[in-house]
């Protein structure tokens, strides 16, 4: 007995250690147990099996012949998917560069700060809604074009490149608006006594972004790649997400399903390869 | 006394003003010129679809039919907007849209704090596959698991009600529920650890460390945590769209723009004033003042939380401690 109790308390620092982080995540694993597996093992065997009927979701076992459909037989989905995963490749490191750019711009003590913090956010404010898309097809990303006299003289190739980096640079921040406000969430949370020091010892404001601003704000630049990364991916205006719409409302939910499931289970892989190599660069305080 | 300072601050600024031809100073003045070009450059192309959006707004029939008149309209419409007042049935809607946004804001706020807290700073068996699910609800789109979905909440009776959107709120689910998890854990695994270590060798347990030392030190996070949720769930339209399907008395501000803007494409090529379901006649220029005043609430939200944001933290940054 006596020595039961004792063993007991020896793992008490350990395990209670675990307890208590299980506390504090419990409401997620209840949610996940209420609001998440039934919908995600419902979806995955849906793209496993052929529909019978709507109505009470009946269905036949089919095997992967949806996604032997996908790979073989479809033209469209091979060709859609390695166009999203190489627009995803291109913007991700843009959106982020630009949008430390902006937050460390804007995090400066300047004249009409209040401002230019608005003004940044405005498309997020807009663009979740229905009104950034619609701004979108009208073709109004050609904010930022060249006159046409320069396109003429650099030739028709090179001037199709200038336009479409124009485009894509501006498509860009108008998607960064999230990201700004993260990154100067990050770097408002840096001690300004750091800098300071620095100062006195005589760094640059060079060697101060690379020695004291980037190691701090690495947890917030990793949470930053990773949401480009899934907004890219999952991005409403996706041809790949737009086609699974288009299945989902014509009531081919199983094709919809394999087509959804194939793209997220390598999307899964490349966020989850990112993050595992990303946190071993990340500087964490916290993590002993 | 105030008078006094000023006075003494104006004297003291001439001699300022007469260094400030050296060398230095000169070359901070360069630097903060092209500072500001960049930022008003890049400013306008953030602004250009919100000025746009106000300009076609005001525009009369004539206006909008005329390719020329793109920036300046012949004459301002106001109507537009009054129109647009009541075509959304503002003031009903707008009631419901506060009180959902408010109630899944303060839960994503408070619970994903909660459990990023967890991810952040205890290792227990089984985290690393737990923190992959929630990258996978980040990933999956609600669009996806909406049938299986509303079979569930039909089987709770949960249709019709507010409870699907709420709910799943104060479990780290919901809207983008994930991501404010993962936002959490990044903020939190960013503070220095020490306090927490000194406040449980003094016997303070997880809980009160969490309530007393952890969130007071991550105002900045909540806050953007706040301005993110309230910004998504007043926007969203598709899931109140599936779960609220017959009821339009609950119906949520946005989800009458996506009807208009369809019926607004159909006839697109014509530009004529067309109506929707015999409310009011509406074209493009009333679409855009509808949906200028659907995010104008959050719009004056946002300016007010920003200057908060902006304000306390200043000097009490931790991170680097």
């Amino acid at each position: 007995m006596a020595a039961n109790k004792s063993k007991k308390k020896m793992m008490t620092m350990r395990t209670r250690r675990s307890l208590e982080g299980v506390m504090f995540i419990s409401p997620w694993i209840i949610g996940a147990a209420l609001f998440f597996i039934f919908p995600l093992v419902i979806s995955i065997r849906l793209s496993f099996s052929n529909l019978v009927s709507v109505a009470g979701f009946q269905m036949e076992f089919i095997g992967i012949d949806n996604y032997k459909y996908l790979i073989q037989t479809s033209t469209t989905y091979v060709p859609n998917f390695l166009a999203e995963v190489k627009d995803t490749a291109i913007n991700t490191p843009i959106t982020l560069v630009f949008s430390l750019i902006i937050a460390m711009l804007i995090n400066k003590d300047i004249k009409g700060r209040g401002f230019f913090r608005t003004a940044f956010f405005l498309p997020v404010l807009l663009g979740t809604g229905y009104v950034m898309q619609q701004l979108l097809e009208n073709g109004m990303s050609n904010v930022v074009s060249v006159p046409d006299s320069i396109l003429m003289a650099i030739g028709p190739t090179f001037s199709t490149i200038v336009s479409d980096f124009l485009i894509r640079i501006t498509e860009v921040l108008w998607k960064s608006g999230v990201q700004i406000i993260l990154f100067l969430a990050g770097l408002q949370g840096i001690s300004g006594s750091l800098y300071e020091a620095s100062r006195v010892d005589g760094a640059t404001e060079w060697e101060n972004f690379w020695k004291i601003t980037l190691p701090l704000i690495s947890p917030i630049i990793l949470l930053n790649f990773i949401y480009t990364m899934i907004d890219s991916f999952t991005d409403s205006g996706n041809q790949i997400i737009s086609d699974i719409e288009h299945c989902f409302e014509n009531g081919a939910l199983a094709r919809g399903a394999a087509m959804g499931w194939l793209y997220f289970a390598f999307t899964f892989i490349v966020c989850l390869l990112a993050l595992f190599i990303m946190s071993r660069l990340t500087f964490n305080q916290g993590e002993r | 006394m105030e008078k006094a300072v000023k006075r003494s601050k104006a004297a003291a600024k001439p001699r300022r003003v007469g260094s400030r031809f050296n060398k230095k100073n000169t070359k901070k003045f360069i630097i903060a010129i092209f500072v500001y070009l960049v930022l008003f450059d890049l400013a306008f192309v953030f602004l250009y679809p919100f000025i746009t959006m106000i300009i076609d707004a005001l525009k009369s029939e004539a206006d909008l039919l005329n390719v020329t008149v793109k920036w300046i309209p012949s004459e301002l419409r106001w109507d537009n907007f009054k129109t647009a007042f009541e075509g959304l049935n503002y003031l009903t809607y707008f009631k419901n849209s506060v009180l959902v946004t408010l109630i899944s804001t303060i839960g994503h706020t408070f619970v994903c704090a909660f459990i990023g807290y967890g991810f952040a700073r205890y290792k227990f068996p089984g985290r690393g596959v737990l923190f992959a699910g929630v990258i996978l609800t980040m990933l999956v789109p609600t669009q996806v698991l909406i049938f299986p979905m509303y079979i569930t909440f039909s089987n709770w009776g949960w249709l019709e009600t507010y409870l699907p959107l709420l709910v799943p709120c104060f479990f780290g689910f919901g809207l983008r529920g994930g991501f404010y998890v993962f936002l959490f854990r990044q903020f939190f695994m960013g503070l220095p650890y020490e306090m927490e270590e000194a406040a449980r060798i003094d016997g303070c347990g997880p809980l009160k460390t969490f309530l007393k030392i952890m969130l007071p030190m991550s105002r900045s996070s909540l806050l953007v945590c706040c301005v993110l949720s309230i910004v998504w769930h007043w926007n969203d339209y598709f899931e109140p769209s599936i779960y609220l399907n017959q009821s339009p008395s609950l119906a949520l501000l946005p989800s009458k723009l996506p009807a208009m803007y369809a019926a607004l494409n159909q006839v697109a090529s014509e530009a004529e004033d067309i109506s929707v379901s015999g409310d009011v006649i509406i074209n493009q220029a009333v679409c855009m003042a509808s949906t200028f005043l659907v995010i104008l609430p959050i719009l004056i939200a946002y300016m007010f939380v920003q200057k908060q944001f902006m304000e306390g933290v200043e000097r009490s940054g931790l991170t680097g401690m």
